[in-house]
């Protein structure tokens, strides 16, 4: 193994790697849809090439392709000069095409160990060799130089670690080709750099990597080659030195990236709600005050204390001190209904845990907080029951054949929609957005800032919680930030450079890392 | 990848209506069958037999449907069916109206309910440990009351409900239709019943939407107690006596009734007119099976076979349909 790391800016020109994996007029077609119009596209090993579009422009079905997981249409795909049909994951697996997902797909009440070699058991007349396999699997994450240990239970490390497990995890199958699907959505800084460092190294010997990410800085940082997709055609392929930002968000939605960051500014009205010294799980002795007509932005990073802010402001757990008031009253919020009740309303984190009934009709999701409006002691209002959900997939411009479409059925972003839509129709006051944007494309999360414009025009107040720093600096009006459960900074729009608010968010942890960047 | 806004073309929705309406072949079909190839199956009197045998089963079903579309089970039912026969019989016995102790039966189903409810919600005991706690100590505390006998019920008048008929209909077929409709108007046009899908899909997400997830819970046991404690009733009517070793099994064909009637065990899917179809079904195949004069071992292991073909082929459309 050459341990040494990659230089950080790679060279502009790319070093001789032989075309590995060749797509000839690679095409997929879905009844109804061409999810992927055909792709000419070669791959060099060693490269870094990052994959970059909207949702539903036909990532997702490339890889899928690439994979084995679905059959295509028409095309070839030549890997190593000869054809490959990948018909099933086993045989793209086999050939060393591998790829770690955005929702890690372990068994998480399995040791690390045991989910680094699962399927790989190493074993003795029958016998596990358990230890041998701790300790093997130990080197190998020491020797990555990732600080997690290689005995305990998978779903005890934190989403971001469990990643990094899933990555070192696809390097060691004799992985020539690896795929990256969104991996740093859920990993905070420190945990992507210790990605971003085994990824160098794979480049390093030879290994191609396909970077699929919503975030530009990223692929700029990373890739050596860019291309970009738009709605199932691949409309470029850019060296990263002789392209930038503007440009790749141009091919992507065919708009400027001023456009994205749609920010209207009102003057604030009123105050909706105040916490006041307000303490419980996971936070102290926070106080702040939300105003009608204005973003409140939450910027911290994952598990300093926002999302268990907010959450107990809206009921899900107990304060243990301080004081909520509801427009200048105090108020006691013990459930989630007290607070819906007031005027509050949450779209969580995780869209698939927190967010969705996945398995149900996109028009139940957008309704459920409104079903006791729109039916009388017994029955609901089948009229209103469709004119609603109809409404808000028009207005939201939510993709979906109609309102009876399962909402699993939907892209990420659309089904982002759903969670932020089923509030309109009930006219809350408070919306708080926790991490909206996650696994967004560029064009629906322009959509998105939109709506929150419409919101605020309506007397609405907005907090919103993110861990994309751009976004909360483009769009807060004021600006907290969370480091260890503290409030620990304010500043108005754009009132503060990037630079110290990172500093203020990582302040402490920099000193325990002693100085590392 | 979902394209831009298709007029609503594609029948998702009547995806539960179209699977009833193939269940409702097959029971057609069974019952074609059986008319040609017997000469008794036809007759009135055995078309009574079969919608008394049926009915039963069909009401704890739909108890049982809305259940497991939270994501749960109740393994209960057939032991409060065959606890609700000792309570009947003793209140009868005992000179209370009929009427009030029918009222009282139905009431000791709803406290066993909420019990369940309490047990899921507060203790956080899984569904299935909590029915299966209740299943063993039910027909234990049965016993207890009735020291291991039957009671025959001295009430002519209640025990000629059962037999008798109303517009050519058996009594118990039309006491589906009592609890058949107003399950439907609750499950498919009422609120409560938006919610017992939510929470079977995703509980979290119907707390944050503002559902008030635990007593959706407490609901639907509540239901299902309610329900066997009226077969119970039923079923005291029926037979004559309160013993509390009947219904043995009753949970597992109101279960396998509720699943062949479209219910996934997983939550969040099912309908009220497929467990009914799915009961009759079964009550036609072992009527059916009776009349041929089919070995009565075999009949359990048809019904285990069409357990496996209804769900595969079930999933395989659910599959294909996507």
């Amino acid at each position: 193994m050459t341990s040494t790391a990659q230089d950080l800016h790679p060279a502009p020109v790319l070093e001789p790697g032989r075309t590995i994996l060749e797509l000839r007029g690679l095409e997929k077609k879905y009844p109804g849809t061409h999810a992927l119009k055909p792709v000419t596209l070669a791959f060099k090993s060693g490269e870094i090439h990052a994959i970059v579009g909207e949702n539903g422009a036909g990532k997702s079905t490339l890889i899928k392709l690439l994979t084995g997981v679905m059959p295509r249409t028409s095309g070839e795909v030549i890997w190593e000069g000869k054809p490959a049909p990948l018909a099933t994951p086993h045989e793209a697996m086999a050939l060393g095409i591998n790829a770690v997902h955005q929702e890690v797909v372990l068994c998480r009440h399995l040791t690390v160990a045991a989910n680094m070699f699962l399927g790989e058991e190493n074993s003795r007349f029958g016998i596990l060799q358990q230890r041998a396999m701790v300790k093997e699997a130990q080197k190998i994450i020491d020797d990555l130089g990732f600080d997690l240990p290689a005995h305990v239970v998978l779903g005890d490390l934190t989403i971001g670690q469990q990643q990094l497990i899933a990555a070192a995890r696809a390097t060691v199958r004799g992985t020539k080709f690896l795929i990256f699907d969104e991996p740093t959505a859920y990993l905070t800084r420190k945990e992507a750099d210790q990605l971003f460092t085994l990824i160098r190294r794979l480049k390093g010997e030879g290994v191609t990597i396909i970077y699929i990410s919503h975030r530009m800085e990223e692929v700029f940082e990373l890739a050596d080659r860019v291309s970009v997709l738009r709605d199932g055609t691949l409309v470029g392929t850019r060296n990263i030195a002789e392209t930038n930002d503007a440009e790749l968000v141009k091919l992507m939605i065919n708009r400027s990236i001023e456009q994205v960051y749609h920010k209207e500014h009102f003057t604030p009205g009123a105050a909706i709600v105040e916490a006041r010294n307000l303490s419980g799980k996971g936070f102290e002795n926070v106080s702040m005050t939300v105003r009608a007509g204005e973003i409140v932005g939450l910027y911290g990073l994952i598990g300093a204390g926002r999302s268990e802010f907010v959450t107990t402001l809206y009921g899900r757990h107990k304060k243990s001190a301080g004081q909520i008031l509801w427009e200048g009253k105090p108020v006691q919020v013990n459930s989630e209904h007290d607070a819906i009740k007031l005027g509050m309303a949450l779209a969580p984190e995780s869209r698939r845990d927190q967010g969705l009934c996945l398995n149900l009709p996109v028009g139940l999701n957008l309704n459920l907080p409104i079903y006791k409006r729109i039916s009388n002691n017994l029955l609901i209002s089948g009229a209103q029951e469709k004119t609603q959900a109809d409404r808000q997939i028009a207005d939201l411009r939510i993709k979906t054949p109609t309102r009876h479409a399962l909402a699993s059925s939907l892209s990420g972003g659309n089904q982002q929609k759903i969670v932020i839509g089923k509030w309109l129709a009930h006219g809350a006051k408070l919306f708080i957005f926790d991490e909206p944007t996650v696994g967004v494309d560029v064009g629906t999360k322009a959509e998105i800032y939109r709506l929150f414009g419409a919101l605020l025009s309506k007397g609405a107040g907005i907090i919103l919680i993110s861990s994309y720093l751009p976004e909360v600096y483009e769009l807060a009006d004021t600006l907290h930030v969370f480091r260890r459960g503290k409030l620990v900074a304010t500043h108005g729009f754009r009132t503060a450079d990037h630079e110290e608010i990172l500093t203020q968010a990582l302040a402490e942890k920099q000193e325990k890392l002693g100085g590392k960047t | 990848m979902s394209t831009e806004a298709i007029p609503a073309e594609k029948p998702k929705r009547n995806y539960n209506a179209l699977f009833g309406l193939t269940l409702l072949a097959l029971l057609v079909l069974l019952w074609v069958i059986l008319s040609l190839s017997t000469s008794s199956f036809a007759s009135a009197n055995n078309i009574s037999n079969l919608l008394r045998q049926g009915s039963m089963i069909a009401i704890l079903a739909v108890g049982q449907t809305f259940v497991i579309i939270t994501g749960g089970i109740d393994l209960s039912v057939g032991a409060v069916v065959g606890f609700a026969t000792v309570i009947a019989a003793m209140l009868i016995n005992a000179g209370v109206p009929v009427f009030l102790a029918i009222l009282l039966t139905l009431l000791v189903g709803v406290a066993i309910g909420l019990f369940h409810g309490f047990g899921i919600v507060k203790m956080g005991l899984p569904p299935f440990i909590i029915t299966l706690a209740t299943l063993t100590s039910l027909r234990g505390i049965g016993l207890l009351m009735t020291n291991g006998n039957s009671i025959s019920i001295n009430n002519d008048a209640f025990q000629e409900f059962s037999r008798n008929s109303f517009l050519g209909v058996p009594n118990l077929f039309w006491m589906v239709i009592l609890v058949g409709i107003p399950a439907y108007i609750f499950l498919h046009h009422s609120r409560w019943g938006r919610y017992l899908f939510s929470v079977g899909s995703n509980a979290e997400a119907s707390r944050l939407s503002g559902v008030n997830v635990q007593r959706t819970i407490y609901m639907a046991y509540t239901l299902s107690g309610l329900c066997a404690a009226f077969v119970g009733v039923l079923l005291a009517s029926r037979i004559g006596i309160g013993n509390p070793t009947q219904a043995e099994g009753w949970e597992l064909q109101a279960i396998a009734s509720s699943v062949i009637g479209g219910t996934s065990l997983f939550g969040a899917v099912g309908s009220v007119h497929g467990p009914l179809l799915g009961a009759f079904i079964l009550a036609t195949i072992n009527n059916g099976a009776n009349l041929l004069n089919v070995n009565a071992f075999w009949q359990r292991i048809i019904t285990g076979v069409l357990i496996i073909v209804i769900v595969y082929f079930d999933g395989l459309r659910r599959r294909g349909g996507k």
